[in-house]
């Protein structure tokens, strides 16, 4: 897909070294409006939306902050952590956006598996629809996060 | 041949826009020399303008603090700019209150020098250096935090309050193609003159932490400026609470050596907060201090003690072991450090201990 050039400038934003050691591509070669576009199907085709999947990774992040650090179980079933570093970094997408560097780990107890993500990933999914590149360290994989979280 | 014809037709008028975009380039971003004044006339700078006001006052040796390195991130770079600074731009608006923009303040990151200014820098500004050091020693303290012990080079020495911070330069690495800096709070001793200790935590694809964590040896030199801060003793009380997460240790330990050292009376409680044993450092350090000291007591707490920790001593959340501790808030101050999530926690139960907000002093990581 050919991409505009606005949309090339964002992605020299993601590149390791830029706004972050590791970038949010990961090994993903494909241009941006490929990943962004082939997230979407995917999303899609789940029956739900980004905004959606962004407020369910939020409410876990709501939810884990009151351990301070300590996991805690939450619905019974999710035992989620919140961990807070030093600093904040803004959007890729450079729309005045800033995280903090807070970064969530659920653990989904019946299915026995587990997702992490940043607040900076819970704003790019919820505004952009980015779930970042594959093979980046903070890539969250759409099916991913509807198997754990769901 | 029509083809050919069109192909270099095409051709030619993409160099030519493209030499119109370089000539208007070099002509309508060449701002030339510009005038900064600084407190109405106490100081006066010639620059080339074209930079921003905050790399331009640094390349002046006027360092004004940023823990993000001037990516609108902090918030911390905040001068009263009176005239020449142009609109308020969308990235500086969450950082200024309806105050600061009355006032005429804006984030120095933001703003570049197009033409002559007029600003106002605290005079505190006008002591912080630029350090050139070496690193003496780098130490594992626990599995993510290590703690660097600089030996000033130019200048030799420095003076700084306990609790004050410095930000640390990075060096170009792999990818990374700029210089960085980051703030962390000094955690060795003023009288310490000619060395400076920093406490730092593995941030997962941070820039400047993974420098230090995986790049930074014993030897290499390094650009430290400070000293930066207001996280400072006030000590209008007859005892302190320390209150410390993770890295946040080390403006308290600074506090607790300046403290004891210059030998000011007080009595002094740490409560340092953390998951397991393994997250715990320093504490054979302040169980000595405990033990020579008879007015300061330390008290870590784990929230999540693992079975092979044998751990014995305080476990829950910081909040709980805090509000176990501290009966009420007669004559005491609280100095907090660490995430914005702990230090507003305990904020809370240092209110409802009846704790008045002006001595409540905190360090949050952001």
């Amino acid at each position: 897909m050919r991409q505009s050039p606005e949309m090339s400038r964002i992605q020299s934003n993601m590149q390791n070294g830029s706004l972050s050691s590791e970038g949010f591509l990961g090994t993903d070669t494909r241009n941006l409006a490929d990943i962004l576009h082939e997230d979407h199907v995917v999303v899609k085709s789940l029956g739900i939306s980004h905004q959606k999947i962004a407020q369910r990774m939020q409410y876990f992040t709501q939810k884990g902050k009151e351990g301070l650090g300590r996991p805690i179980l939450v619905d019974e079933v999710f035992e989620v952590s919140v961990e807070d570093f030093k600093g904040a970094i803004p959007c890729p997408f450079s729309d005045n956006f800033n995280a903090g560097k807070q970064n969530t780990k659920v653990f989904n107890i019946k299915k026995n598996k587990s997702i992490a993500w940043t607040d900076l990933n819970i704003h790019m999914i919820e505004a952009h629809g980015f779930y970042e590149g594959k093979g980046a360290i903070f890539r969250v994989d759409p099916n991913e996060i509807f198997e754990i979280l769901w | 041949m029509e083809i050919l014809s069109a192909i270099i037709g095409i051709s030619s008028i993409t160099v030519g826009l493209a030499v119109l975009i370089i000539i208007a380039e070099k002509t309508l971003n060449d701002y030339g020399e510009c005038e900064i004044d600084i407190n109405e006339g106490q100081e006066s700078l010639k620059v080339t303008g074209g930079s921003m006001v905050l790399s331009t006052l640094s390349n002046n040796k006027i360092f004004v603090p940023s823990a993000c390195g001037g990516k609108a991130t902090c918030g911390l770079c905040k001068l009263v700019i009176r005239e020449g600074a142009g609109p308020i731009l969308p990235t500086e608006e969450p950082y200024l209150s309806p105050d600061e923009i009355q006032k005429g303040v804006r984030l120095c990151c933001q703003v570049k020098v197009k033409r002559n200014l007029k600003l106002m820098i605290p005079e505190e500004l006008f002591n912080i250096k630029e350090f050139k050091a070496r690193v003496e020693k780098i130490e594992d303290l626990t599995h993510d935090i290590k703690g660097v012990r600089f030996k000033l080079i130019d200048p030799n020495q420095i003076k700084f309050k306990a609790g004050q911070y410095m930000q640390l330069h990075t060096k170009p690495y792999n990818k990374v193609k700029d210089t960085v800096y980051r703030a962390y709070s000094i955690s060795s001793s003023p009288s310490d003159e000619g060395y400076l200790e920093l406490i730092i935590r593995l941030v997962p694809g941070g820039i400047c932490t993974t420098y230090v964590h995986e790049h930074l040896k014993e030897g290499d030199e390094v650009t430290l400026s400070g000293p930066y801060g207001d996280f400072y003793l006030r000590g209008n009380c007859n005892e302190l609470v320390f209150v410390a997460g993770g890295s946040g240790l080390a403006p308290i330990r600074s506090l607790v050596l300046d403290i004891l050292e210059k030998k000011i009376n007080k009595r002094m409680v740490f409560f340092f907060g953390a998951l397991s044993k393994k997250d715990l450092y320093y504490v054979e350090e302040f169980r000595e201090i405990e033990a020579k000291h008879e007015n300061f007591k330390f008290i870590p707490a784990l929230s999540k003690p693992v079975p092979e920790d044998e751990w014995k001593g305080e476990t829950g959340l910081i909040t709980d072991v805090l509000a176990k501790h501290i009966p009420d808030a007669s004559s005491k101050e609280a100095y907090l450090c660490g995430s914005p999530g702990m230090i507003n926690a305990c904020i809370k139960v240092f209110e409802d201990k009846g704790f008045k907000e002006e001595v409540i002093f905190y360090d949050k990581f952001s």
